[in-house]
């Protein structure tokens, strides 16, 4: 057998209902075509057959992948989480999930390209793989703990493993619990630790002594000489997420000067853009983008900042959604006339603290409502989106804190986040989760000369962000091009600061899909070009739809924003978004707008279906077939 | 005894040290074309809970046991003049294992590749324009080079 480069080699499938473990050659999924990560994640869900289930049914599978370039020098130390996910609303939808760290790296030293997760244990168990030996094991102890107590209690059996584990909120089946890594690194969105909680799967600690041979390291170490470089630019970066950044400067500094312990990052990454910080009495933690945005609106003091983080990390609850979520659609309401602190007291049940127009400490209300959700406790724990469906019915102005949430939530039951342009309003619709993961190339090409060099059409930036006014034409493209670069960048897998290299946009001096092709060929040994890496994407992409198609009953009508994006603009909640939809979305033109958009992926323009045609372009016969003999090719 | 030079020296600050393991994976990349702490002559040992790391890599003895241990000495291994470190030559080696056994330290700093049937050991980049390439790879300076005049 030919020596396998970049890729580690196999899938590992392990069936929790009856035991069984399976390894399968990670060639039988078609590296090549669909690299790795979420490209790899969507092959295989496809060969499991896109299963018709809920998110807690014991048949839902959850995948974790990583790519030919995890494990390499640079911002490629991650990996993705696939499967059916329950914070999708209203269905539960397939999505992904992007997780950094050491976990990526240290799974493919074992030898693993994936982990495949089927069945239900019947009681709490860990999976241990230990390079080839691969066991399930007793929990029962684990089963309870925080998230960094599980994993410093498993660390004493497993010394050296690197572990992915479950808090209590995701055993106790919160739509908004995450699986976590360390102390801060997050499969965040999409909702998967109440995934693995539902399947009695506690953590999965994982030693790797193995290593990964590349085709041309000559190549490999010129190329990483561009990655020195160009990290050196971004220092400002590291900078600014080293401390609460939407704070004033005086909470800032307070974590500078104080608290500030070290940079923090995923493995082999030059740029370590978090930060590891210390409060005596609070705890240790890592923290970056997303983690700070508790700042300023609900607290500037560094201590309530610091607790809200640690505290949702230690129960594995996805801080975005705890500080966009509830808090955020609360505190409007009341700002809105909506709710009134009585009844966020009484019949919500949440101490209302100073922002909520009540007495409360902050504290209380963060113990409080992040032990609910923590506690499975409906239905703060369903996630914003069913929480409010569930007071939609019970008081008085349920509707209109429904049209609020809305607002709050772009589509899918996602909190608003960059919706930076048309380009970015459309992706939002084609999507199943919030596209945050791509937001930054939505902005980045803000240069005449980068938009130019990738055959895309002038658009505005996010600093242009009136959508009443802003270009729908060409916007279609704009979507397109970064759908398939996202998909390309989460199989490398890339981390998302990858598409804020400066040389890639600002105007392009590198060339981002020759660069990537390079690196990926020199890796791994294929011959890889910029043109096959972008059809990589626009394969990963059209599988995606196909799944959507199949399994979701996906049609162009599906594929749009929550209605108050049609009707006005909206406001962006302090910290927890960027970007701001000025003006309502103007419906005939999006309309339009996604007509172009089908012609242009090839779709059927009346459901929104991929066509035979593009799929046999893709190499995708086999899927095509597949949908004809459901009736659901156009 | 023979007269063997002290011996530059990897220094790893571990106030500093992120724990990232660029120095592992560059490490790995140059010396044996491959990504892994497991073919690495230096090995972050993580600490995610107190933020320490720890860099386990030859302490670059002054009176190197492995080197005396072995039983081609000056053909298998040798001591490099100009760092004072002691090196391994991959075409004479033959994986006895004497020197792992010498090494004082635990974990060994000295270690088989059981694919090639060599020793391998930190020998500070013997060679390399720029020196030890996790030096001038990490993001923190959390590795410096101590010369041997210095230590």
């Amino acid at each position: 057998m030919a020596k396998s480069y970049g890729w580690a080699g196999k899938v590992l499938q392990v069936d929790l209902t009856n035991g069984t473990i399976n390894k399968v050659p990670t060639a039988n999924y078609g590296p090549e075509e669909f690299i790795g990560g979420v490209g790899l994640n969507t092959k295989i869900f496809w060969d499991l057959g896109c299963p018709q289930i809920g998110a807690f049914d014991s048949g839902n599978p959850l995948i974790i992948s990583v790519g030919p370039l995890t494990g390499m020098y640079g911002p490629f130390g991650r990996g993705e989480v696939c499967g059916i996910s329950p914070q999708c609303y209203p269905d539960e939808l397939f999505t992904y999930s992007g997780f950094g760290g050491m976990f990526p790296a240290e799974m493919k030293y074992a030898g693993y390209d994936s982990i495949v997760i089927l069945g239900k244990a019947d009681k709490p168990v860990y999976l241990s793989i230990h390079d080839e030996n691969v066991e399930t094991k007793d929990a029962a102890d684990l089963w309870g703990l925080e998230a960094f107590e599980a994993q410093k209690v498993l660390m004493n059996d497993e010394p050296e493993a690197s572990i992915l584990v479950i808090g209590p909120a995701g055993e106790n089946l919160s739509r908004i619990a995450v699986i976590l890594n360390e102390t801060k690194f997050a499969a965040g969105q999409g909702g998967f630790g109440g995934v693995m909680g539902s399947k009695n799967l506690k953590a999965i600690a994982v030693r790797g002594t193995g290593v990964v041979a590349v085709a041309k390291p000559d190549k490999v170490m010129e190329l990483t000489r561009t990655i020195i470089e160009e990290n050196r630019k971004m220092n400002w970066l590291r900078l600014m997420f080293r401390t609460p950044y939407t704070a004033p400067q005086e909470t800032k500094d307070i974590f500078a000067r104080k608290y500030f312990r070290k940079q923090y990052g995923c493995y082999g990454c030059p740029l370590q853009c978090h930060s590891i910080h210390y409060i005596p009495g609070i705890g240790l933690c890592g923290a970056s983008c997303a983690n700070w945005l508790w700042a300023p609106i609900f607290s500037t003091d560094p201590k309530e900042v610091w607790e809200a983080n640690v505290l949702s990390q230690r129960l594995g609850i996805n801080t975005f959604e705890v500080m966009g979520g509830i808090p955020a659609l609360l505190a409007l309401s009341l700002e809105a006339g909506i709710l009134t602190r009585k009844e966020i007291e009484e019949d919500i049940g949440l101490p209302a603290p100073k922002w909520l127009g009540g007495t409360a400490t902050n504290h209380e209300f963060l113990t409080v409502l992040l032990h609910k959700i923590a506690n499975g406790e409906s239905p703060y724990a369903e996630g914003t989106a069913r929480f409010t469906e569930y007071f939609r019915k019970k008081l008085v102005s349920g509707e209109k804190l429904m049209d609020l949430y809305k607002e709050l939530h772009t589509a899918h039951g996602y909190a608003f986040h960059h919706v930076d342009n048309l380009g970015s309003a459309l992706h939002w619709a084609t999507d199943t989760r919030d596209p945050i993961d791509s937001c930054h190339d939505y902005k980045n090409p803000s240069v005449p000369e980068a938009n130019e060099h990738f055959g895309l059409p002038p658009y505005d930036n996010y600093q242009i962000v009136d959508l009443s006014k802003t270009v729908y034409q060409g916007a279609e493209r704009v979507a397109a091009w970064v759908e398939d670069n996202q998909c390309i960048k989460n199989s490398l897998p890339a981390c998302e600061f990858w598409s804020m290299i400066p040389s890639f946009y600002n105007p392009p001096q590198i060339d981002l899909r020759i660069f990537e092709s390079s690196l990926l060929s020199a890796v791994t040994g294929l011959d890889m070009d910029a043109d096959k890496l972008a059809k990589a994407g626009e394969r990963i992409w059209n599988l995606r739809r196909a799944i959507m198609v199949k399994r979701e009953n996906r049609t162009r009508e599906d594929d749009t924003l929550n209605e108050p994006y049609f009707k006005k603009a909206i406001k962006c909640y302090g910290g927890t978004a960027t970007g701001l939809v000025n003006g309502p979305i103007d419906k005939a033109k999006f309309e339009a707008l996604k007509d172009r958009y089908y012609e242009l992926r090839g779709w059927d323009v009346n459901t929104g279906w991929p066509t035979r045609p593009k799929f046999e372009e893709l190499g995708l016969k086999d899927v095509a077939d597949e949908l004809a003999s459901i009736g659901k090719l156009p | 005894m023979r007269d063997v030079p002290k011996s530059a020296l990897l220094f790893h600050d571990p106030k500093v040290c992120a724990g990232c393991g660029v120095c592992e994976v560059m490490c790995s990349l140059y010396h044996e074309g491959v990504l892994g702490p497991a073919l690495a002559r230096s090995h972050i040992v993580r600490h995610p809970f107190t933020g320490e790391h720890s860099h386990i890599t030859c302490q670059q003895c002054s009176s190197p046991s492995c080197y005396f241990a072995c039983p081609l000495k000056d053909k298998a291994m040798h001591i490099d003049q100009t760092t004072g470190t002691a090196y391994v030559d991959e075409d004479d080696c033959t994986g006895c294992g004497m020197c792992v056994g010498a090494c004082p330290f635990d974990p060994q700093r000295i270690k088989i590749n059981v694919d090639k049937n060599v020793a391998f050991k930190c020998d500070l980049c013997k060679g390399r324009e720029g020196g030890p390439i996790c030096v001038e790879y990490c993001p923190f300076q959390a590795l410096k080079i101590v010369s041997k005049d210095e230590r």
